[in-house]
């Protein structure tokens, strides 16, 4: 009960902070929702209102060239009342969203996982956070808050990862692969991590008796997961009525990247600069190195799945094509997951400082160059690089951290000695 | 980099070297398993390196280039594919003659023509009409530039034939606003059947020649590729056809008339322009506007006031510098097609009147550019007893300056000086224009073969081959439209043909890659792909060296 009563205290101080923000500071959600920061292209609360607007005059919400998100959404806020007019049930409905994903990271972490799974045993699984620190720190991280307030839609994907993987590690591995269907259906990369997350049920599955054949549980599971998204596109036809067009306004904006607003990525002043008749190629190496993450991380931690999910949502963070701080977010909330890390990594400071740096400089070099007109793009472009450079060393340093343990516990008269590269 | 150095060199380092206080230790071997890892994390890369990065490099970076039909191409701008013939056909309408004395003048007539004539593109075939007159006014002559399916040759002129007593020679006179061309001859000058030769004949022949000798002279003067004209053309009027051409405006789809009142003060503020609006040329879009206080550029010499004309005067060479291109808002351009300006400028009160001083001409034409008149009103007491413009300019104060007007329009669009009939000045101006069309698009057809030929490089897009198709196509339909004599149709084709040819040598995205040269390629690929592709390769190399060393040594112990 004690536990319960931490875990209620946790998540009712959350709520209230939330709720505070929000009436303390009426203008802070809008302020946040117009942040390139936190608002892209393909999650923005304002484009959604606007998609809305045309969908509530049954006019196709893609007709204005603005909204590109998933046509479901739609339906969805129409159920909630006007936000403009009343925007706290809209808030407080993400607010609930944050808590749900919170939850969910606490059976993650009651799970175990991270520590222990079938072929794996970190050597310091004493060194570890229990379920309702980890949703603490995912609750009262301010990226987290940041993203709520501003009503960005990635809160919904993150939901769908989040309960794709607790689904996954309790066992049950159809919920998960429709949670993952719900999440690769609102944005497409979460279809990535698919193969770790297929090994993570696989796992929890042949630790019961009869574990089925290895390529079987992969195919069905993946035809799981194509039919997951197949009934959402079908149901989302329904919506839009014309296929086609949703396809393109949303996916192939995905896959096309045509709006180079700028934002915290590393792809909107690249392409910019692009050459025309070379766009296409490189929109093709863009897409390739973040698919290629996971073929090669998958098969170095394949005793470690929940590992791999956890380092990937870092590579998506830094190199998707619209990535956002709620990105961001989903790493740094999955990381506490790793707290018996901790002690191996060796560039936390480093990291941590850049992190904050860019995320403090940021917004005040976007103020320079877009409202001040005293600096130029290359000064945000130039912070967006020392942000992702930050999470790029945290990610490596994490991957370092790992590999480290792994190493502890096949050598196990080695640890605590220092590695020196030859 | 950062994480896939980590990921790959990592394990490597953690199992190479551990670093003892003093004593250096060989590391400690690698396990089958982690060797196997390895394996698996370097072949998964290469394997989206393989099976999906060759293929997407493949496929968006080749150059699509869609076959073209060079040699034709080369052929029309050679000329090799057509030669434009001009047969206008005339016909001669004798109401008065019996046919077989009709038909025996033709003859005579058609001799003499052939015999004057030393052009053989550009040539006049007589035909008989059964007497009435069917003369052709200028409305239909204009439409029939629109319907290219017309099957009839169009009827160039009707030259009518009246007897009438006591004439001592024939003599001819133009209709202004029609196609006809009536002669009157004394009945005593009808050729006897057994003749080869008339006077009557001779003075038709000389007639039609004196008629069409500009216009053929300009047709040989564009055909022959602006050096030389024909021989016979004196010089006066080959410099005239020259000056003429580079005068008029370049051809464009539609023109954007602009009409446009200056004043340096008040007023007149008004003007019936809608009234006064000129001829009836409806494939132009016109607009009007009213500038008060219209300055001249400071830069621009004053008028200055002349004793012996009593009126302000501007020297012919200042000119240029009347039109203050800076401060009146003459827009360049609305829309798509070049703006043809028209400026009438009504000069202040107390520089009124104003003439050009050289002529006493109150208007000019700028070149390719448009037309200046200078309105001087009457000008009207006021109760200060000063002189002022009159507020408003009404439709019968503007007549001389949009006659003028549209004298300059028909100049600046290459008509013409004679013959003295509007109709016929027109026609001349689609057959010379159909000339220029064809002659254009052939050799921009030849310009892009040869491009296309040089830089092997840049994609030819479907676009390009198709605009190119419907170009040779429309060529060939001009060609023989001319050939038959059908004008106006072989002028629609051209134009569609000139449209088509410019579309596809302007092609956005072949001219994109001309000046992108393989070697720039290097520097495109390598600032990204080198540092991801250089641990990739060092990876491959290291694991391919090792499992030879196996094998190797597998074999040895063998």
């Amino acid at each position: 009960m004690a536990v319960d009563r931490r875990r209620i205290a946790v998540f009712g101080a959350a709520f209230v902070l939330r709720l505070l923000l929000t009436c303390l500071f009426p203008s802070l959600p809008g302020l946040l929702t117009g942040r390139v920061e936190i608002s892209t292209p393909v999650n923005s609360f304002k484009r959604l209102q606007e998609g809305l607007f045309l969908y509530t005059r049954n006019v196709s919400p893609y007709d204005g060239g603005v909204f590109h998100q998933a046509p479901l959404l739609l339906p969805l806020f129409a159920l909630l009342p006007d936000a403009t007019n009343s925007p706290l049930p809209t808030s407080i409905f993400y607010f609930l969203v944050d808590l749900l994903n919170a939850n969910a990271l606490v059976t993650i972490s009651a799970s175990g996982q991270s520590v222990k799974s079938r072929l794996h045993s970190a050597v310091r699984k004493h060194v570890r956070w229990d379920g309702v620190s980890v949703a603490a720190w995912f609750l009262f991280n301010p990226f987290t808050i940041a993203t709520c307030l501003a009503r960005s839609t990635s809160v919904f994907t993150t939901s769908g990862i989040l309960f794709a993987v607790s689904n996954a590690v309790s066992g049950n591995s159809i919920n998960a692969m429709l949670a993952l269907g719900f999440a690769s259906y609102l944005s497409l990369y979460p279809a990535l991590l698919f193969v770790p997350l297929v090994l993570l049920c696989y796992d929890q599955r042949s630790g019961r008796p009869n574990p089925p054949n290895v390529a079987y549980f992969i195919v069905q599971h993946a035809a799981l997961l194509l039919a997951s998204v197949a009934g959402l596109l079908g149901l989302s036809c329904l919506i839009t009525g014309n296929f086609w067009e949703f396809i393109s306004a949303t996916y192939g904006f995905h896959l096309l990247v045509p709006d180079l607003t700028p934002n915290v990525g590393l792809w909107w002043y690249f392409f910019i600069e692009m050459f025309d008749s070379f766009r296409e190629f490189f929109l093709g190496v863009f897409w390739l190195h973040l698919a290629s993450y996971v073929g090669g991380l998958t098969a170095r931690f394949r005793s470690q799945p929940l590992f791999v999910i956890t380092s990937l949502l870092g590579v998506f963070a830094i190199f998707k094509p619209y990535p956002s701080i709620s990105d961001a977010s989903l790493f740094f909330a999955l990381l506490p997951l790793y707290r018996h890390l901790f002690p191996l990594m060796r560039y936390t400071f480093f990291a941590g400082s850049a992190i904050l740096y860019s995320s403090l400089l940021g917004p005040a070099f976007y103020y320079l160059w877009i409202y001040a007109g005293s600096g130029n793009a290359n000064f945000f472009y130039a912070i967006t690089l020392v942000w992702s450079l930050g999470l790029s060393i945290l990610l490596a340093d994490t991957v370092f951290a790992a590999l480290r343990d792994e190493w502890e516990q096949e050598h196990p008269e080695q640890v605590g000695m220092d590695v020196r590269q030859v | 980099m950062m994480t896939k150095t980590g990921d790959q060199e990592s394990p490597q380092a953690s199992a190479s070297q551990v670093d003892q206080p003093s004593v250096q230790r060989a590391p400690p071997p690698e396990t089958p398993a982690a060797l196997q890892t390895r394996f698996r994390v370097i072949a998964a890369f290469w394997a989206v390196i393989i099976f999906l990065g060759f293929p997407i490099w493949w496929k968006t970076t080749s150059i699509y280039r869609a076959s073209l039909p060079i040699e034709e191409m080369v052929d029309w701008a050679d000329g090799k594919a057509c030669r434009p013939v001009f047969p206008l056909e005339i016909h001669l309408a004798t109401p008065s003659m019996q046919y077989f004395e009709a038909q025996n003048l033709l003859r005579t007539t058609q001799h003499t023509l052939d015999d004057l004539n030393e052009f053989a593109a550009h040539h006049l075939r007589l035909k008989l009409t059964n007497g009435s007159t069917t003369a052709v006014n200028s409305d239909d002559s204009l439409e029939n530039a629109q319907t290219p399916a017309e099957e009839t040759a169009d009827t160039a002129l009707t030259v009518q034939l009246l007897p009438r007593d006591g004439l001592a020679s024939p003599w001819s006179e133009l209709h202004a606003a029609a196609t006809q061309l009536d002669i009157f001859y004394p009945p005593s000058q009808v050729p006897v059947p057994s003749s080869s030769n008339s006077p009557l004949s001779t003075f038709i022949a000389a007639e039609l020649q004196r008629l069409y000798g500009e216009e053929k002279a300009t047709i040989a003067h564009i055909l022959s590729g602006n050096t030389a004209g024909l021989d016979s053309t004196s010089p006066q009027l080959a410099e005239d056809i020259d000056r003429r051409l580079r005068r008029s405006m370049k051809y464009a789809e539609t023109y954007h008339l602009s009409f446009s009142l200056f004043t340096p003060k008040s007023e007149p503020s008004s003007w019936d322009i809608e009234a006064a609006a000129l001829s009836p040329i409806s494939n132009f879009t016109v607009d009007t506007q009213v500038q008060l206080y219209a300055n001249f550029a400071p830069t621009a010499p004053k008028p200055e006031y002349d004793e012996s004309e009593a009126a302000w005067t501007l020297k012919k060479e200042d000119l240029s510098a009347f039109v203050n291109a800076a401060e009146w808002p003459l827009n360049p351009s609305i829309g798509n097609g070049p703006t043809i300006n028209f400026i009438l400028y009504v000069p202040d009160p107390s520089q009124s009147p104003l003439i050009v001083k050289e002529n006493r001409a109150s208007s000019w034409m700028v070149p390719q550019w448009g037309g200046v008149f200078l309105l001087n009103p009457p000008l009207s007491n006021t109760e200060q007893g000063g002189l002022s413009n009159p507020s408003h300019l009404s439709q019968d104060s503007l007549g001389p300056a949009f006659m003028t007007f549209s004298h300059q329009l028909l100049t600046l669009l290459g008509t013409p000086s004679t013959p003295a009939s509007l109709p016929l000045r027109l026609q001349t101006s689609i057959r010379i224009r159909a000339a220029t069309l064809l002659l254009s698009a052939s050799s921009t057809m030849g310009s892009l073969a040869r491009l296309t030929e040089s830089l092997p490089s840049i994609p030819i897009p479907a676009t390009v081959a198709t605009s190119v198709s419907t170009t040779l196509s429309h060529l060939a339909a001009s060609c023989a439209h001319l050939r038959e004599g059908r004008f106006g149709a072989a002028l629609a084709s051209a134009r569609v043909a000139e449209t088509e040819a410019e579309r596809s040598f302007f092609e956005k995205s072949m001219v994109g890659q001309v000046y992108f040269p393989d070697e720039h390629k290097v520097a495109v690929y390598l600032p990204l792909l080198g540092p991801i592709g250089v641990p990739l390769v060092v990876g491959l190399l290291k694991e391919l060296k090792r499992i030879a060393a196996r094998r190797k040594a597998k074999g040895a112990a063998s």
